[in-house]
This record gives C-alpha cells, structure tokens and sequence, in this order.
C-alpha cells in the first residue's frame, strides 16, 4: 500500500479507536470533580466511583497487544504506517469520529454545521480539553493543525484533502469555520485527521521535533515509553474528556514474526492479537486455549486484487481481462488461503457497507467461457505450443507481488495454474516491498500485480480510480482511464446527499465489475484473539476497538497490579 | 597403538563411502526424479490442503495441496544443479586466476591476491543477496552469483600449489625447451595441482546447496511454482506449528546431502593428504 492508502486504513484504525462516549460528556466531568474533591480519602473514593454509573467499571490491570511492525513516527500526519497510526489513535483526537456503525460523530467538535451553499463546515469544539501536558485545547490548534499539513515543507500524504480549503476562520476559542472552494463531499471525513498541540510545535520544525518520539496529545492515553523494536507503552489519562479509560496501561509489543507471536500468546505474554487464517481455524480449538481466550471475526477493511497494467498492450482489451477474471476461481482461493475466513470481493467495497452494490457482474469460476473470450479476442494457439498467440506475440507476463504476504504468494501460484490452463504463461516474481514500489510501480513498469487496498471509511474513489491519477507516482498505477467513471466520480464528491451519493457509486461498481481493470479477489475477515479477562468488548461494524475506552477487567479476574 | 590407528583409517573410508553412498544416491533421485515422483510436483489441488502424510502422500502436501514428496525429489534436481554449476564456475575461475598468480608472480600475482583478499573481505551471502536483489531471481542468477563469489579459497589453494611446482626440474627442463607459457601451465602444472581442487569443490557443492537453499527459503532464489528444498521451508516456516511434515522432509533432505558432501570431501582429503596418510 502506498502512503495515501496507508492513512486511509489509519485514519479508520484511528477513528474507531478513539471512540468513547460522547454523550456522557457532562457526566464524566462531574465524576472526575468527584475523584479530585476525595483524592484524599482513597476508600471514598472508590465507593463514590462504584456509585457513579460512569465509573463503576474497576480500574486497572494492563493490556499487551502484539505487532508485527514498530511504529515510525508518532505525529501521525508524518507516518504512512498502520502502526504509529494505531499508537497515534489513543494519543490523540480528530474533530470527528466513526461510531460503531460507521457514522461520522463529535470527537473534539461538539457539533458542527453545513452552510447552504455546502461550501463551509463550521465546528463547535468542546470546552474543557486539556493536552497531556495541562494546557487548554482551542481552535487555534485546529487552524495551526491546518497550517501544518497544508506547508510546503512539511512531508505529509495527507494535505490533498486540505489543499482545497479556501481559508479557515477562527470564530472565538471554541469556534470555528472552514471554507470550502467548492462543495467537497469527502470533507467531514478529512476533519478525522489528528489536531497537534500549538504551543509546542510552532516555533520548531515539525520534521525536528520531539513529539516524533515523545508525542503529546488530547487522547485517552498518555505516552510513556518507546523502546524501539520492542515496545511501546502508553497509560491511561485519568483527565480525558471523555472520562478515563478502565484500562491503566497498554503496551504494544514488536514482535516480527507471526508463529513467535502465537506462542508468546498461548505463554500468556500477550493478550491480544491479530491471528493468521491458518491459526484461526487449525490451532485455536486446545481447551488451554478456549479457556483462556476469546476469538473475534469481523469483515475487514481491505480487499485484495490482481491488477493489470493497461499500458501493457496484452490487457486492453476487457474480454481479455475478462477471461483472466473467469479463470480466477476465488471461492476455492477464499477456502484454501484464508481457511475459509473471508468474502468474494466484486468492487471497491466491503459487502456489508452501505456503498456496497450486490447485482453487479459477477464472474463465476468458468474455464470455457474464458477461452471463448480469448478466442473473440483474437488468441490463439496458432503454433501448436501450448500458448496462446496473436500476431507473432505470446501470451505471456509477470505477475509480481511483494514479500512477507505468502498469501499473495500463493494467490499468484493459483491464478498461474489456472491460468496455464487457458493458454498463458505466467512468470512469479515475488520481491521485496520498498524495491516493488519504488521500481516497478511508481516507475509502471510491470505486466499484472497481485496487491491489496484498505477500504476508506469515506467512500470517495478518486485517488484509485480517476484518470488524472494515472500519472506520477499516484494511485491508479494500472492506469484505468473511463471517461464516463470520471464524470461519476466527480460528481459523487460534489453529493452530500447519502441515497443520491450511493446511486453514483452504484453506478461506478457496474462499470468496474463490467471493465475488470482488475480482478477484485475478497475481503479478508479480521481474526483476533483477545484474552477473557476483559470485558466491555462488543463487536460492531466499526470492529472491535471502537470502544476500547470502555474495556475493563473485573478486580477478580485482574493479573497485573499497578503500584504508583 | 599400530591397530588403533588402522581402526582410525578404517572408520575414516567408512565415513567417506558413507558420504559417496549419499552423494550418488541423490544424484540417482535427481536424475530419475519422474519415475519416483508419485505426483506431479506443481500440480495444486485446493481440495486437499495441508494434509498429513498418508499412502497417497508419503510426506503430506503443502499450502496449496501439492504433493510434498514429489516436491522434495524435484527438488533434489535443482540443488544438485546449482551446486554442480556453481562450483564448476567457482573452479573454473578459481584455476585460472590461482595458475596465473602462481606461475607468473610479481606485479600479477599482487594484483590478483590482492583482489582476492578483497573479495573475501566482503560477507559472501549477503553480497549475493544484494546481487540477487539488482538482478532477478532465478536459478541461472543463483548459480552464477554463488559461483562469482567462492572462487577465492580455491585460487589461493592452487596459487600455493603452483609455487611449489613451478620451482621443480620439469618445469624448469619444460621452460629450456622453450615450450610456451600456457603449455607448461595446462599439460604439466595443472595435473599436478587439480587434486587439492578436488577436495575443495566436494566441500563447496556442500555450501552451495546450503547457500541455494537460504537463498529460496527467503524468496530469493528458485522461483515459484518450481520446487527447491529452501521454498518448501519457507510453508514449512508459517505453518511449523502445525504442518511438521513441511519444515521435516526438506530439511532432512538438505541436512543428509550437505552430510554426504562433507563426509566425501572431507574423506577425500585425508586419503590424499600425505602428511595424514604415512602416519
């Protein structure tokens, strides 16, 4: 994934993470006067929380989350990666938020409003907000978070969202207005983005400063450590707005490798991880096991395709890609890749989303029909040899893909099988990550690729899909050029209205699955494994850390103590 | 103490013949690989994935539900392949730059040691897998880099050897009759020091199929869906847990070979070392 598509996955980790209880607001304030009012008589204060409906739930006990990255950089519009970005959720907060079912809600803005014409969005931000380091939260760390991400020397992926903002005005302390060039439907969600604390980074370069390692935010946790390659760990903000998390300390430990992790799981150095298919559905049924874990399976947000390059002469005509997309049997790649554990993708969305059109073309697996294609296409296998060939050229490519997916590894030696069947050759080239992005995609200069997207909570299909992002080092690597899927997908971004704006990507969903520019395989099911002991944990379609501000551990069940 | 070394010596051929038995052995399998596979080593069947050894699958099958045995003696081929080659290249090279640097001396023979001390400077497997990375994996990329990069301690071998030869009488009667330069290397220089080469080469077919074998155990190397010993590790990695079959049989299949190599090299060095042999 490229470093736009990266922030895209994040800013969904990020918003579902932070996500507290917005509501409650008042009440959480009033219960952290009581806290402060008893601070000196401790056992009053533990039966004025277990009074309290917000602060029944026992604090305490730490939780270790395994991962397979460490984190780079941990102001988030500097990062790219899935890690820093998940650290960065808990640090910090957007003006908005996803809820539990995806829908866009208050973070730091109270609430907001949309002008008439749709071309300013004014937010009322909370009152109260303090950064971990005791200063107020005002708009003015809104307009300078802007600031930041729109100069020119600041290396972020993220300023295209923000680059078509007119101006921003502060109104006063908690107000403030953004306005719009023109009405930009994807707007709200760019307002997901991390705010960055004024006073400490306006008089230094953001690419010098301290808060890369030692960050300082508005969020539920507090940054404590960074042992770089190893852990990092974070503790609870007893002062968050939001009320304070139940949970008194994560740590995030690095661990590169899958199997090593599994068994730090099943020591019981870990409490939470992501599992492997394989791991899932094969190595997670012991007693030991079950009787001390929980397992959760939910659609995840990303696809997985095989793309093809439509400079390259062999693929512009669609029956051709057509044919490769009917030879591609992906329910047998669902059971035998992923155990099972996921959903045959026909676009750009996860079947349970609302954007999602089900009564597209759908390609079931079809050897004959994919010949019969080729054959249209002007194929054949004129010198007896086993491949195809039209005018003197054979049918035959490289499929990449990177390292450290073998399931992409394997996607491509299925595909190159069935795919021989049909007459082609199929060359696997399976390289490192930095080297397939640098040389052959941003340069495009490959045949097919076997990759994978996130899937963007904001529904917007530009960056992948529009023909102006063919160029460059952008998204639409294939180089996918539809006038009539331009005109859609500009005009969804000028649609704020949900029905008429599904309509359009509806719409866009026929043309791609009519079009196969690429061969959309499936959307994996998230797998984790979560240690029994927490509880608070309720499975949404936003996942399963959207609330993890309300985790806790009952004191009898607690493993680690805390002494201050 | 006479028979005590004698048992010595005695133990020491059984191990060398262990060692050939092993080498012609697999050299058998790879030659008759089709006729002992039971499948077809490429052939996926996602029906049965990951299957424990049965009758059907001497050695179970894989991720994709290929047949692991048959992959195992496919794979023989190619690690005997690259091996072979790669040391060929290796002595061929060796042979060259060593008789050259021996026989001619001075500002040549600087150059060339030179050159060789440097080389040796660098970490050979990872200035291949730098290699490997510029060029595209592949089988031929994979011979030709490890054969590029072990040259060196056989060229210091026969340098040393050719020292020594150059000095004695018939190469010196061979020079007063005026017989050319490249005459005396290869009919009576070459003869004299290819023994030692022999040793050496046993032992590099050994590192070469174990440097072949890392090389596709991290992708590098013999590329999908052909079978080498090192990308059946790589299955056997994510799933050792669970899937044994994948990490045992390729493994005991590199570990005896590479055995077999040693055992014969170093066999074959003491059977020829005089030192070891008037004792």
């Amino acid at each position: 994934m490229t470093p736009k598509n990266y922030f895209i996955l994040i800013l969904i980790i990020a918003t579902i993470t932070v996500i507290g209880c917005t509501d409650k607001n008042g009440e959480s304030e009033n219960a952290n006067k009581n806290v402060t009012e008893n601070k000196s008589i401790p056992k009053q204060t533990s039966n004025s929380n277990t009074d309290d409906s917000q602060q029944d739930k026992p604090f305490g006990d730490i939780i270790f989350e395994g991962s397979i990255g460490d984190a780079s950089n941990l102001i988030p519009i500097l990062s790219t990666d899935s890690v820093s970005h998940q650290i960065a959720s808990h640090i910090y907060n957007g003006l908005l938020k996803y809820d539990k079912n995806l829908k866009l809600t208050g973070d730091l803005a109270k609430s907001w409003e949309l002008s008439n014409d749709k071309k300013s969005i004014t937010f009322h931000l909370k009152k109260g907000v303090k950064w971990h380091d005791g200063k107020i939260f005002n708009a003015d760390d809104v307009k300078f978070t802007y600031e930041t991400i729109i100069d020119d020397s600041t290396p972020t992926a993220y300023d295209s969202d923000f680059r078509i903002i007119d101006n921003i005005t502060i109104i006063d302390d908690y107000t403030i207005r953004v306005n719009y060039q023109k009405p930009f439907a994807p707007a709200l969600n760019s307002w997901t983005m991390s705010i960055l604390p004024k006073h400490l980074l306006e008089n230094v370069k953001i690419t010098e400063s301290s808060l890369q390692r030692n960050p300082i935010g508005t969020g539920s946790y507090e940054f404590v450590k960074w042992n770089p390659g190893e852990s990092i760990t974070l503790k609870a903000n007893k002062s968050y707005f939001d009320g304070r998390p139940n949970i008194a300390k994560y740590v995030l430990k690095i661990i590169p490798d899958s199997t090593t992790m599994f068994m730090e799981l099943l020591k019981g150095n870990l409490d939470f991880m992501s599992l492997t298919p394989l791991q899932y559905s094969k190595q997670t049924n012991t007693p030991k096991f079950k009787d001390n874990f929980e397992k959760y399976t939910y659609l995840s947000n990303s696809y997985s395709y095989i793309g093809y390059n439509l400079r390259n002469e062999l693929f512009k005509d669609k029956r051709v890609r057509q044919a490769l997309t009917y030879a591609t049997p992906k329910e047998k790649i669902i059971e035998s890749v992923l155990f099972g554990e996921g959903h045959v993708a026909t676009g750009p969305y996860k079947p349970d989303s609302f954007w999602y059109n089900p009564d597209v073309k759908r390609y079931e697996y079809n050897l004959e029909k994919a010949k019969e294609l080729l054959t249209e296409a002007g194929w054949e296998d004129s010198d007896n040899n086993g491949y195809l060939d039209k005018n003197g050229r054979e049918f035959s490519f490289t499929l990449m893909t990177n390292q450290g997916n073998s399931n992409r590894a394997k996607i491509a030696e299925i595909v190159q099988e069935n795919w021989k069947k049909l007459g082609i050759k199929v060359k696997i080239r399976i390289m490192e990550w930095a080297t397939l992005i640098n040389e052959y995609i941003d340069k495009r200069n490959f045949d097919a690729l076997v990759m994978g997207w996130s899937i963007p909570l904001e529904p917007d299909l530009y960056d992948v899909w529009h023909s102006s992002k063919c160029s460059g080092k952008n998204l639409n690597f294939i180089c996918y050029e539809n006038d009539e899927l331009d005109k859609i997908i500009e005009k969804a971004r000028l649609t704020f209205d949900q029905d008429k704006r599904r309509k359009l990507y509806y719409k866009a969903q026929e043309i791609l699955a009519e079009d196969q520019p690429y061969t959309f395989l499936y959307v994996p099911n998230a797998l984790v494994a979560l240690h029994k002991r927490f509880k608070g944990v309720e499975p949404a379609p936003a996942g399963l850390m959207y609330n993890f501000e309300d985790w806790y551990v009952p004191e009898n069940l607690r493993k680690y103590s805390l002494t201050q | 103490m006479v028979k005590n070394n004698f048992l010595k010596r005695i133990n020491k051929y059984i191990l060398m013949y262990l060692g050939l038995a092993i080498v012609f052995f697999f050299i058998l399998i790879a030659i008759f690989a089709p006729f002992i596979a039971t499948h077809n080593p490429t052939d996926i069947n996602l029906a049965n994935v990951l299957a424990e050894p049965s009758k059907t699958h001497f050695f179970g099958t894989d991720e994709l539900g290929r047949d692991v045995f048959s992959r195992v003696i496919y794979g023989t081929r190619i690690s005997i392949f690259v091996g072979f080659v790669a040391v060929g290249i290796s002595v061929i090279i060796g042979l060259f730059f060593g008789l050259v640097s021996g026989y001619f001396g001075g500002l040549v023979d600087t150059l060339i040691m030179r050159f060789v001390d440097i080389m040796l400077c660098f970490p050979a497997f990872f200035l291949i897998l730098a290699v490997i990375t510029f060029l595209e994996p592949s089988v031929t990329n994979v011979m030709v880099v490890i054969g590029l990069t072990s040259w060196m301690g056989v060229t210091r071998l026969v340098r040393a050897e050719t020292l020594s030869i150059k000095t004695r009488d018939f190469v010196t009667a061979a020079k007063l009759q005026n017989i050319s330069n490249v005459k005396i290397l290869v009919k009576h220089i070459l003869p004299n020091v290819i023994t030692p080469v022999f040793v050496a080469a046993t032992l590099g077919v050994a590192g070469a199929i174990l440097t072949e074998s890392a090389l596709s155990f991290l992708g590098l190397g013999v590329q999908p869906p052909t079978p080498s010993w090192g990308n059946i590790l790589t299955a056997g990695k994510d799933n050792i847990t669970f899937a044994w079959w994948l990490s045992v049989f390729p493994g005991l299949a590199i570990f005896i070979t590479v055995l077999g190599y040693n055992l014969l090299g170093e066999g074959l060095r003491d059977l020829l070392d005089p030192k070891i042999s008037k004792k």
